[in-house]
């Protein structure tokens, strides 16, 4: 079986950790415990013939406290960055993000914009946000609290990984 | 190694392996308990082929396995992770060493490192993150507010959706006009302060007022500077009752410039600063640059006040570091910061303090200081460290530069609370320098400042009422001796009779961004006056200056190609006068405003030419007409070989350029001479005329028919 290494990389507090909880154990807390360092999870994804191990590298959240390490991208077949619709600022810290990843590997970049069960409380506007998604492979709009398109988007990747 | 020597000292929670082979090892030591679920191919065996199963160590095994081939002594460390084994979640870091040739692997168990962390980090995460959201609301409530203040004359014609917005906001929404009576606030903004709206006898806008004022000493400065300010303020209401609150103070400016309304915005951050204060690094230490805060700064400053021993407050303000935050992100802004502590830190003594006091802004106690002089020679020692340019991590190089403000304890004041009130109005005065500087406080500057916001106050008025006139000095053409050109020069009528000439006035207008308003009113002016003039003279040009302050503004470019098209006249006989300086401070604008203006017919002379730095490459890429070359040089070209041999260099340059050149200040007949003889196309100055009113001026014009004036 093929095994794929997938980074989750994202401003503080975003929803790295729950989004691969979600995935691979399907629960969901909301208490919130900030991550240190890394933690690798797996899970079987089964394509329509063949299956694939993702392997998902949550990376503590970058921020003042913890910079960004661009060695934790060695290897990996594409990375996530995540970002929160109730904090403006997670998204120009995720592209801030994107930017510094580009310069050290050319894998496809997923964009999901995380807590998509509460209110909306950025303000950036339908279009500033397609501008954006332009830079990724792919945008999806997910919830780590009730699944939505958390699955979908692992799918996704596994799917493009592979083929 | 000894196992049970490592087991009796307890020191770490480890496992030592050693690389027999490649993935293979030997078990030196190793703490059964977690080691075996760790790597259960170990079970049992004193030697094993490590199988992969740890993702997070296998990647690290790549670099070890790198680092053990070099074989130079020493250690590479993995950083932290959390391996999920059967049992539990263990947190771990491993280490690969080379020592006395063998090579080792040492897996440590963090555990109660990891636990340790994470408190600590919790806590100012969730700070931050709370922090960001109340900042971006505050920002976004201003900002709609601020257009929409703007587009409506009053807050009656306000949007159901955006008054509703503020009916529900969960924080308080203060609107005042601009003597502070309150026009609008919140439900919200009551109940912070346990108010009814019902009761009228006392308002929460009061209450944050007093706050304000008794807490900060910058309160004054801020209303009659129209500054924005943004920080805490702690609310006791006996017995029980204490808050504290993140206020925000934003102006609401009008066109001219006048502050029409403040908007006040205040939220709950109680629970923050409640967990805080569960941790006292937090309390007194700034986050980010690991400095004192403004708080422990407070305190020291008072101990030492009480001690009586004199000291120096400095005020320290980043300039440009707005500029870093919009350009390169707030982290790269926080790494900024980091930098600066660094640099200043080593540059104070041991009895000095150095604090970060704002966003931008830093303080210090200079307490071995005998004299000003000594405090000169720390703020330069100071500023030469900002100034050497900044990296950010992606190699992005920033320059920023440095505003100080000082006041001497006990001379200048004798409390804490006013010597950073005059610290404060220093580093404002500061601040109005192009170049970092240290200012002084003093009785004079207290008293040019209260000056300052007079002539403030007269030149907004001088708008509303329109008290300025354009005055015109022809500029002759040095061949023919017939006007093609003139200056258009603004004069103030005051108030009290006799007229003020920019000098005068321009430099507060620029500081205070009054210089927009006025601007405008002069470009427009001069394209009436064409539109006049070009009915008898259509090839007369008429030139009017820019300054700074005004060529950063964005609008400028359509609001010139509006007045040219409402007042009908042919582009080509406006020109448009930018100094030296304004084009090397603001290259890239100044490149796209002056591109947009040559489009459209507008021509361009670089005024007071030879004082400032502008290099040959700007003079070649920047679409100019013509050099004005500076009244200074002209001055003395009777005596002075130097200034003789500087305007023939400029006349030269300006040629092989293809430009015009034009001389200002000619006063005398052998000035006019000189400048004829050595080509020089046009002369300006009181040998031909000092700037006459526009009346007077056609009449000359008419009567003169447009020779020898
Ligand atoms: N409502 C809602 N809450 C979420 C969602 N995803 C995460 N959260 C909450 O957001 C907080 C942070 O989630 P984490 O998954 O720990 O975030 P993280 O990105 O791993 O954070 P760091 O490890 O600190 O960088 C927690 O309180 C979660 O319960 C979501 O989709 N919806
Ligand atoms: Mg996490």
């Amino acid at each position: 079986m093929i095994q794929k290494k997938v980074c989750l990389l994202g401003a503080t507090g975003v929803g790295k950790t729950s989004l691969v909880k979600q995935f691979v154990e399907g629960i969901f807390s909301e208490k919130y415990l900030t991550s240190i360092g890394v933690k690798v999870d797996k899970r079987i994804v089964d394509l329509a013939s063949e299956q694939v191990q993702l392997m998902l590298w949550d990376i503590e959240g970058i921020d003042r406290y913890c910079g960004f390490q661009p060695k934790y991208l060695r290897g990996a077949s594409a990375y996530i960055i995540v970002t929160d619709q109730t904090r403006s600022q997670s998204l120009i810290e995720g592209l801030e993000i994107h930017h510094q990843c580009r310069e050290v590997t050319d894998v496809p970049a997923i964009l999901a914009i995380n807590k998509s069960d509460l209110d909306v409380a950025w303000h950036w506007s339908e279009n500033e946000l397609n501008g954006y998604s332009q830079e990724f492979e792919k945008c999806f709009t997910t919830s780590a609290k009730t699944g939505q398109q958390v699955n979908s988007m692992f799918e996704f990747i596994a799917e493009l990984l592979y083929y | 190694m000894q196992q049970s020597l490592i087991q009796a000292l307890g020191i770490i929670d480890c496992s030592i392996l050693k690389r027999v082979g490649k993935d293979q090892f030997e078990v030196l030591h190793s703490n059964t308990d977690w080691f075996s679920e760790l790597l259960p191919e170990s079970k049992g065996k004193t030697e094993f082929t490590f199988s992969n199963e740890s993702a997070y160590l296998q990647d690290f095994l790549v670099d070890a396995e790198e680092f053990w081939q070099i074989g130079n002594a020493g250690q590479i460390q993995s950083g932290i992770w959390s391996e999920q084994t059967h049992e539990r979640v263990l947190r771990l870091e491993a280490i690969a060493a080379v020592a006395n040739g063998e090579r080792f692997l040492v897996i440590s168990n963090l555990q109660q490192e990891y636990e340790r962390q994470q408190k600590t980090l919790q806590v100012a995460r969730e700070l931050l993150l709370s922090n960001d959201k109340i900042l971006a609301q505050h920002e976004y409530v201003h900002e709609r507010l601020d257009s929409l203040l703007n587009e409506t004359q009053s807050l009656q014609d306000m949007q159901a959706p955006i008054q509703q917005a503020i009916d529900n906001a969960n924080f308080g929404v203060m609107i005042v006009d601009s003597s502070l009576k309150p026009v609008n606030q919140n439900p919200m903004a009551f109940e912070l302060f346990e108010l009814s709206p019902q009761d009228a006898s006392k308002h929460p806008l009061d209450i944050v007022l007093t706050l304000f004022e008794k807490q900060f000493p910058e309160f004054d400065r801020v209303f009659a500077t129209a500054s924005h300010w943004n920080g805490e303020i702690f609310w006791h209401k006996p017995p029980h009752t204490s808050k504290w609150l993140q206020l925000a103070v934003y102006p609401v400016l009008d066109e001219h410039k006048s502050v029409k309304h403040w908007l006040f915005i205040v939220s709950d951050i109680t629970r923050l600063k409640y967990l805080l204060q569960t941790n006292e690094k937090l309390t007194l230490y700034d986050g980010i640059t690991n400095l004192p805060n403004r708080q422990f700064f407070w305190q020291t400053l008072e101990q030492k006040i009480k001690a009586n021993k004199p000291l120096y407050v400095l005020y320290l303000d980043v300039k440009h570091f707005k500029r870093v935050n919009e350009l390169y992100g707030h982290l790269a802004g926080d790494e900024i910061l980091v930098q600066i502590a660094s640099r200043l830190t080593p540059l104070l003594g041991q009895d000095d303090l150095l604090a970060r006091v704002g966003g931008d802004e830093f303080a210090i106690i200079f307490s071995q200081a005998e004299s000003p002089s000594d405090c000169k020679e720390l703020a330069s020692r100071l500023i030469s460290s900002i100034e050497i340019p900044f990296f950010t991590d992606n190699q992005q190089k920033c320059l920023v530069g440095l505003n100080i403000g000082a006041a001497h304890f006990p001379r200048d004041a004798s409390n804490a609370e006013d010597l950073m009130k005059f610290a404060d109005l220093a580093v404002y005065e500061a601040k109005k320098r192009a170049k970092s500087t240290i200012k002084f406080y003093s009785l004079e500057l207290k008293e040019a400042s209260r000056k300052r916001l007079e002539l403030e106050a007269a030149l907004r008025e001088a708008i509303e009422n329109n008290q300025f006139e354009l005055f015109l000095q022809p500029m002759l053409d040095l061949d023919t001796g017939s006007v093609i050109k003139a200056e258009a020069l603004i004069r103030w009528h005051l108030p009290g009779g006799g007229i003020a000439c920019p000098d005068d006035f321009i430099p507060v207008a620029e500081q205070s961004g009054l210089i927009v308003p006025i601007g405008k009113w002069v470009i427009a002016r001069a394209c009436e006056m064409l539109s006049i003039l070009q009915q008898h003279h259509n090839t007369l040009k008429l030139s009017v200056n820019l300054s700074p302050r005004q060529v950063s503004d964005r609008y400028l470019f359509d609001f010139i190609q509006s007045a040219v098209e409402l007042s009908e006249i042919n582009p080509n006989l406006l020109e448009l006068e930018l100094t030296e300086g304004v084009l090397v401070d603001n290259y890239d604008k100044v490149q796209l405003l002056l591109d947009e203006v040559r489009n459209l017919g507008i021509s361009v002379s670089i005024d007071d030419f030879g004082t400032g730095y502008s290099s040959l490459s700007y003079l070649k890429n920047l679409p100019i007409d013509h050099l004005k070359i500076d009244r200074s040089f002209v001055q003395d070209l009777d005596t002075d070989e130097n200034d003789k041999a500087i305007v023939l260099a400029v006349i030269a340059m300006a040629h092989s350029l293809k430009l015009g050149v034009i001389a200002e200040g000619v006063e005398t007949e052998q000035q006019r001479e000189f400048l004829k003889l050595n080509h020089c196309d046009t002369a300006q100055g009181y040998l031909f005329s000092k700037p006459i009113p526009f009346d007077e001026f056609c009449e000359k014009l008419d009567s003169k028919k447009n020779t020898d004036w």
